[in-house]
């Protein structure tokens, strides 16, 4: 229990001076100040689940890549099919490196025939940036980074009910498309993507929209939701998260996200590694688990099957809704929903079975 | 009541001390969601590692404040470990110990020098 310091070189959204005023708890997230929560992660999360939630993701990153030969270029840097997508869509993917190590996990927006931008992790900002221009050689493209922007999400069942109120147009924004928008002059982009299960929107657009657009939603019965929420809530949908789920040296097929990569796509950078790890043994899967008893299985613990270590759980926590502890492992060797496995909880051993994801799924 | 540098809070009545964690520990840890407790009967010595609170964001170590016998624990947390968030020093309370040495009490911090580190 350190008591919290931020370094001078921590980054601070526009709208810090809010999450402070909210009573927020920052904490230190991929080199920004972050709220990591206001009321509590446990009555944030099902803000989300059962009503509406608010998150301020300004630490994450909005690329434009315009050009003849942005399609070409953003094809073949991901794993997820680019070419031929609808203008007006949005798209998960992930991107490899020649070796098939991870480099990011994005979404990619088709604005134009020649304009689309992707938007990145924060953690991966700088990174994505070098690796887009570097693998842009040879293309006609441009490349930029968006300066002076925030995203906000807004997220759960009554999101479109409260993005109705500011913007008429969200009935056409369907799950994984979006819509540019104007807003008091400056470009809005409203966007029916998440990292939630719980449905809802994201915006994209300058620091001063957003702060009002944040005012707005605030004077609603909208509810502020941190850092700690986002984790359960996308650990309940076995969303990955880069660094944990995904990495440098965690391939995407072996990973949740495993279902981006479309063998039929002609060529992507890294395919010829992920198909030779596809057909070899040494392959290793993600899966969902539920604990069976009490404690955690917090990331790095081991996991085993019969007293022998198969792997290590990847991202671990309480589910809030199923009110047991859930976690993604990555582990070597087949197995199957229902199997028996167990997390070695700082040296007790606890039951725990293989579970389908997603773990939680919403009551139709 | 005396308190640790660890976060622990004990009270004593006789030679038995009720043991918990300070409401200042129990904001900075948020939401508790399990608690491992520690057997009955067991033997401990002061700073020792006994339980064990997750909650929605770490796990963290429930130390001994003084060395003894564990002779309760409370029960109830197993299924509402949030008592202690919201009675941390009243029903949320850990465990209990006959202490070995009571010299040991006089060690611990005061009210005034618990806060004196938290503020």
């Amino acid at each position: 229990m350190e008591p919290l310091s931020f370094g001078e070189d921590v980054r601070k959204t526009a709208l810090h001076s809010r999450h402070q005023a909210l009573g927020a708890k920052m904490v230190e997230f991929a080199g920004w100040e972050m709220p990591l929560q206001y009321k509590g992660i446990i009555p944030e999360h099902h803000a989300v689940r059962e009503r509406v939630g608010l998150f301020d993701v300004s630490h994450m990153g909005r690329v434009k890549v315009s050009g003849p030969d942005a399609e070409t270029l953003l094809d073949y840097l991901s794993t997820n099919l680019i070419t031929g997508k609808k203008i007006g869509s949005a798209t998960y993917t992930v991107w490899c490196h020649s070796e098939g190590g991870s480099v990011d996990d994005l979404i990619v927006y088709r604005e134009g025939e020649d304009r689309f931008f992707v938007v990145v992790n924060a953690s991966n900002r700088e990174k994505d940036l070098a690796h887009l221009i570097r693998e842009s050689s040879g293309y006609r493209v441009s490349i930029e980074a968006c300066k002076e922007e925030g995203i906000l999400a807004l997220q759960g069942p009554l999101a479109q009910n409260a993005m109705r109120t500011l913007f008429p147009d969200v009935e056409e924004v369907k799950p994984m498309t979006f819509l540019p928008l104007l807003y008091q002059g400056k470009e809005l982009i409203l966007s029916g993507t998440g990292y939630t299960g719980a449905g809802g929107y994201e915006l994209y657009g300058a620091i001063s929209s957003l702060i009002q657009i944040w005012d707005r939603f605030m004077a609603q019965v909208v509810e502020p939701v941190g850092l700690g929420a986002r984790d359960t809530l996308r650990l309940e949908m076995g969303f990955a998260l880069y660094g944990h789920e995904l990495s440098d040296t965690i391939s995407p097929n072996e990973s949740v996200s495993a279902w981006t990569v479309k063998w039929s796509k002609p060529d992507f950078l890294g395919k010829k590694r992920l198909a030779v790890l596809e057909q070899s043994s040494h392959k290793r899967q993600q899966l969902g688990i539920v604990l069976q008893e009490g404690g955690i299985g917090r990331e790095g613990y081991p996991v085993l099957k019969q007293g022998e270590i198969i792997g290590r759980v990847t991202s671990g926590t309480f589910s809030p809704s199923l009110r047991k502890a859930i976690a993604i492992i990555l582990v070597e060797g087949n197995f199957k929903e229902g199997d028996n496995l167990e997390v070695d909880i700082r040296g007790k051993r606890v039951a725990a079975e293989v579970a389908s994801l997603p773990f939680w799924r919403q009551k139709k | 009541m005396k308190y640790t540098e660890s976060h622990e809070w004990i009270e004593l009545s006789g030679k038995i001390g009720i043991v918990g964690v300070t409401d200042y520990a129990q904001k900075e840890l948020g939401e508790i969601v399990y608690v491992e407790l520690p057997e009955k009967g067991r033997r401990v010595s002061s700073g020792e590692e006994v339980a064990v609170l997750e909650s929605t964001k770490a796990a963290a170590d429930i130390y001994s404040p003084v060395s003894g016998t564990i002779v309760e624990v409370n029960e109830r947390l197993k299924d509402n470990a949030q008592l202690i968030n919201e009675s941390p020093q009243g029903e949320g309370w850990v465990f209990k110990i006959a202490l070995d040495h009571l010299s040991e009490w006089d060690s611990l911090l005061d009210e005034k020098g618990y806060l004196a580190l938290v503020m």
